[in-house]
């Protein structure tokens, strides 16, 4: 498979974050890593893994916890342009939100992570924590394109998909006040300077010379969007800030 | 009446028979001469066969999304002598909006292949095998330059066409283009192909339908059941 030709390249999940000026420091590659480099990041993540005590998930069991980082590590990897959803706790994000403003995708995780568990098994002979980093992408592939065996996702195996893959968007590229994006890891890969109350004409040349440096704050460090606001307008408005 | 072909059978077309009726005779207007425009002669015949798929029969589950999704072996003979690479669509004509839908475009393979093998990769990093190097996966049906296999909407068996080309030149490709659909590979191959080939297999599955996805969310376009 070549690089142009990816459904889902990291260009395009740039390009469907939304974040101004930014889209241009990326390059052509997948969010589904290369074999090869998820083999170089193993070794990273399994001694973080080992090193750092299991973190407690607010509202998914621990089995469709260990799922959804699964997925999130392959739909936006670790890689040579540097940390993806599972450092940026893309997964903790969706587990936080699905206690509020996702509450509403709470039985959609539980049915989509269990039949996607099914499916593994049923196509390839092992859950999908068990899978090689290449199996697990074709697995991926299978549930986005919805050709998954049919009866064993309850609805539409690509809506699934859908709803995982913006989740982890919003993960991983989102505010961290919200509980992804963590040490502002998504903003970073984007090269997104963070949010700004002023430009200075100086700023913009820096910005522009890729010179910028990131002030790594959150839209709710500053004065008048405040966290408060903010809770309220999450808790009120559901999925406002989710699918 | 105008308009007629006249073919010789294994040469070039022969320009246009007019038979025209004038004041009750017959004026046989025939114009002389051979046409100076190149016309392709028919392909030669490859045979294409597996160690796996088996003429008219239920593909192995192992080759679709019911397994592994791997892509399945192809070996073939009888390529002509005049061919300078290969290429491979699996088309399933059953589906697709319009059809056929397409499972896999391969080309750029070299002429001296002798087929493909199972499971080629379905990651740019992963090197094709050495026999094949500078073959290309072409974009499938799926917008994913890989090999995807049969997953038609339970109802019906669906045919799977996996055709073998024989071409006489280069598929002419540009640096940095993306891989080439199935339309693109047959247009650039035109007027070049040399050999042809193929083998059907079907498949067949049982059980509920998935519910369709929202359009533009995830699906290949024009998937209309594969």
């Amino acid at each position: 498979m070549s690089e142009q030709s990816k459904l889902i390249s990291r260009r395009d999940l740039l390009r469907g974050v939304g974040v101004a000026g930014v889209a241009a420091a990326a390059g052509p590659v997948s969010i589904l890593s290369t074999p090869d480099a998820a083999a170089a990041a193993e070794p990273a993540a399994a001694q973080a893994a080992s090193a750092a005590p299991r973190e407690a998930f607010e509202n998914l069991t621990a089995v469709e916890a260990d799922l959804l980082e699964a997925i999130v590590d392959r739909l936006i990897p670790t890689d040579s342009l540097g940390p993806g959803a599972r450092e940026a706790r893309a997964a903790h994000y969706i587990d936080r939100a699905l206690g509020g403003a996702l509450a509403s995708s709470r039985q959609a995780y539980a049915s989509g992570l269990a039949a996607l568990d099914r499916y593994a098994q049923a196509s390839r002979g092992k859950g999908f924590l068990e899978l090689s980093a290449s199996d697990k992408d074709s697995v991926l592939m299978d549930v986005e394109s919805g050709t998954v065996t049919p009866g064993i996702f309850a609805g539409s195996s690509a809506q699934f998909f859908t709803l995982v893959l913006n989740h982890t968007r919003q993960g991983t590229f989102g505010d961290p006040y919200y509980g992804g994006n963590s040490n502002f890891v998504g903003w970073d890969l984007l090269g997104y300077p963070g949010v700004r109350t002023m430009v200075t004409p100086a700023d913009q040349k820096a910005l522009e010379a890729g010179q910028l440096k990131p002030n790594h704050r959150s839209a709710y460090d500053y004065e008048g969007f405040n966290k408060a606001t903010a809770r309220v307008e999450s808790h009120a408005g559901d999925m406002k800030h989710g699918d | 009446m105008l308009g007629a072909e006249c073919v010789v059978p294994g040469a070039f077309r022969v320009a246009r028979c007019g038979v025209r009726h004038v004041g009750g005779s017959i004026l046989v207007a025939l114009t002389l001469g051979v046409a100076h425009t190149a016309v392709a002669q028919t392909p030669a015949k490859i045979v294409v066969t597996s160690a796996t798929l088996k003429e008219g029969e239920t593909i192995p589950r192992q080759y679709t999304p019911d397994g592994r999704n791997d892509s399945p072996p192809l070996t073939w003979t009888a390529v002509p002598a005049s061919a300078k690479e290969l290429a491979v669509i699996c088309e399933d004509p059953d589906a697709g909006n319009p059809p056929p839908f397409v499972h896999w475009v391969v080309y750029k393979i070299p002429a001296t292949a002798k087929g493909l093998p199972e499971a080629l990769p379905i990651d740019a990093a992963t090197k094709m095998p050495a026999d094949l190097t500078g073959a290309v996966q072409g974009t499938n049906g799926f917008r994913r330059a890989i090999y995807r296999g049969p997953a038609p909407p339970p109802g019906k068996p669906h045919h799977y066409h996996f055709v073998v080309y024989a071409l006489d030149a280069p598929v002419a490709s540009k640096p940095g283009q993306p891989p080439l659909t199935r339309a693109e590979l047959l247009d650039a191959m035109k007027g070049h192909i040399v050999g042809q080939g193929e083998l059907v297999a079907i498949y067949e599955r049982t059980g509920p339908a998935q519910p369709e996805a929202p359009a533009g969310r995830g699906r290949g376009r024009g998937r209309g059941g594969n």
